[in-house]
């Protein structure tokens, strides 16, 4: 879904003052987390492919790669397969779109599924329209880098799938993710 | 039937046979006035009612001392009254007259009032042959009177727990002036480990049956207004898609198969149409497919989510969650998908919405800083009420007679399984299951009567 970037811009500013408040605390109330409804889960991807977002800080990465290498990369050259959001949000970040960008460049002629997920808080069908929003936000920015849609494919399994098991936020910023299944 | 409380007395005047029918119609009708029970208040005292064990008879009506059915039968009736927090079930032990003499003999409603019952309730089963045979009397302690008629339900022997739950759902409807909701089975997910399949069971909890295997991954089950049919989600073909399974053929349908996502699938009343939510043009929304002819309509139109339709019991709106406003949000429109109305206001998490089979409220899972809960409202918009709150209550899912909710309740580490909740919220139950199986997502069929 592609948005106007003023709106898109005036959404996110929301999303940021509200967040600042409810920021994510490991094992905070649910509040805090995906269904707090404090983002509006309108942002999608600007027009540019640009990310107008932030991260909240919150996330920490299984795989052992630095969190705070903006390259996107994983130790053997290709790229992670994942991207990250924020509380119930499906706005690609600065480091989405870092890591989006190393994927379209390495999936060439590659096919690629994008699973979108969420965690495990909120109403199960809300969060399978949730995890098809992402996945089509980080299809969206695949395409804007170039990737032929043709090539794309997104599924949902909202809360289904949780990368980690915990319930607390910092279970939670890993599972509200985009997984590229190439 | 066979049962000399029953029998009006033989009289050959006319005039007196009619003058004790006045008598009977006036006692009657004060005798219900007496022993119902006021479900439309909103705390309700429980009534004491008791319930002897059931005599086994044979065919002919004499006592079968080597049955042991009476008992099974009386104790579903106990459980299901029980459990619907209208009834206290008085101790056995403290019964005066014992069920021989109570079935033969009519009550001996003086001994009856001494054991603090307001109801008393005697049966005789024959399940002599392949047939089980139940019959039952509801007799009004204080007036000394019965209540209604006696009552004979039959069934195959196998399906005893059915006939059990029909005495329960006629006693229900004859002491609360409302139908019951006993003889009716509940639809959910089950899990084990990473398997999720589909499971039916009654609606007290016993009786399960798996209806899938646990391959793939399913989600949503919902019963046709009928509960022949079921829709449902399954990620069979890797993508989630809606399929109507004709429970009695065995046969599956795909019913929403277009691009990416297909969810929240919902019957309309008269069962023609599904009511789900696509992204296929770009977003999810709302749309109707007709399913004789496959035609399918466009209902909402925004950049938010749309999702989790319910149709109202007329048929004619929808209640669903948007996100359109910034935060999901219950919503009301028109089949048509016109007059698009927020109706709740209060908190920044409100999704999940299901319309009371009576038409009467809506119910739905709210979010708030201690966690997610089980609410009511109207249809309007007005008179929000909790019910349940919890670390993650969700999936409410009305009981037949629009009186009981049955919801998921997910615990930390513990995983999921299936309350009842009344509207009164002061009657909260787990439906037993099978300690290592948890349990989501629950649809309640219609009555099987």
């Amino acid at each position: 879904m592609i948005t106007k970037r003023s709106n898109l811009l005036a959404v996110s500013l929301l999303s940021l003052g509200l967040l600042a408040g409810c920021g994510a605390v490991p094992g905070g109330s649910p509040d805090s987390g995906e269904a707090g409804a404090a983002g509006t889960g309108q942002a999608g991807v600007g027009e540019d492919g640009r990310a107008l977002g932030r991260h909240d800080g919150s996330s920490a990465y299984l795989d052992g790669r630095n969190p705070n290498d903006p390259s996107g990369r994983g130790a053997n050259g290709e790229p992670e397969h994942r991207v990250f959001f924020d509380l119930n949000s499906s706005m690609i970040d600065a480091r989405a779109s870092d890591v989006l960008a190393q994927n379209a460049r390495w999936l060439g002629k590659r096919n690629v599924t994008v699973e979108g997920h969420c965690d495990e808080r909120g109403t199960r069908e809300y969060n399978l329209a949730l995890g098809q929003k992402r996945a089509d936000a980080a299809k969206q920015y695949l395409i804007s880098q170039g990737v032929d849609a043709s090539r794309i494919k997104t599924v949902s399994y909202g809360k289904e799938r949780p990368l980690v098991n915990g319930h607390n936020e910092a279970a939670w910023s890993q599972n509200r993710r985009a997984d590229l299944v190439p | 039937m066979n049962h000399s409380a029953q029998r009006l007395p033989r009289t050959r005047s006319t005039l007196l046979l009619m003058s004790l029918f006045a008598w009977l119609l006036m006692t009657m009708g004060t005798a219900q006035a007496a022993v119902q029970i006021d479900i439309s208040k909103g705390g309700v005292q429980a009534m004491p009612i008791a319930i002897p064990k059931f005599l086994d008879i044979h065919p002919d009506g004499s006592v079968n001392p080597s049955a042991a059915m009476g008992n099974r039968i009386s104790d579903v009736v106990a459980a299901d009254l029980e459990r619907s927090g209208l009834f206290q079930i008085l101790e056995k032990k403290g019964f005066l007259q014992d069920p021989a003499s109570l079935w033969k003999d009519g009550p001996s409603f003086k001994e009856w009032r001494l054991t603090g019952a307001e109801a008393v309730v005697s049966g005789a089963v024959n399940d002599s042959g392949g047939t089980i045979h139940a019959d039952f009397f509801l007799h009004d302690v204080f007036k000394g009177t019965a209540v209604g008629k006696g009552q004979r339900f039959s069934a195959p022997k196998q399906e005893w727990h059915l006939v059990a739950h029909r005495i329960a759902d006629e006693i229900y409807s004859r002491l609360t002036g409302e139908a019951g909701y006993f003889t009716s089975r509940i639809v959910f997910v089950a899990e084990r480990g990473d398997k999720k399949w589909l499971s039916i069971m009654d609606q007290d909890g016993l009786n399960r049956t798996d209806l899938t295997e646990g391959r793939s991954l399913v989600l949503t089950p919902r019963f046709s207004p009928t509960g022949e049919h079921l829709f449902f989600v399954s990620y069979v073909s890797g993508e989630p898609r809606i399929y109507r399974w004709e429970l009695y053929t065995g046969k599956k349908f795909l019913e929403g198969d277009y691009p990416g996502l297909n969810s929240a699938p919902s019957w309309s009343p008269d069962g023609s149409r599904m009511a789900m939510t696509l992204n296929k043009d770009g977003n999810a929304e709302i749309y109707v497919k007709d399913l004789a002819s496959g035609s399918l309509t466009r209902l909402t139109q925004n950049p938010g989510i749309d999702t989790s339709p319910s149709w109202s019991p007329d048929g004619r709106r929808i209640v669903f969650n948007s996100d359109r406003g910034g935060s999901p949000q219950i919503y009301t429109m028109s089949a048509d998908g016109s007059n698009q109305t927020r109706i709740t206001f209060e908190g920044k998490y409100n999704a999940a919405p299901s319309w009371s089979p009576r038409g009467d409220l809506i119910a739905f899972v709210k979010g708030g800083s201690g966690g997610f809960g089980i609410s009511v409202i109207n249809p309007q918009g007005n008179q929000e009420r909790a019910l349940t709150s919890s670390w993650m209550d969700e999936s409410p899912a009305w009981a037949p007679n629009g009186r009981v909710i049955a919801f998921t309740r997910e615990s930390q580490g513990k995983g999921s399984k299936l309350y009842t909740i009344d509207l009164t919220g002061q009657n909260e139950r787990i439906v037993p299951m099978d300690a290592d199986i948890r349990a989501s997502d629950p649809s309640w069929s219609p009555l099987i009567h």
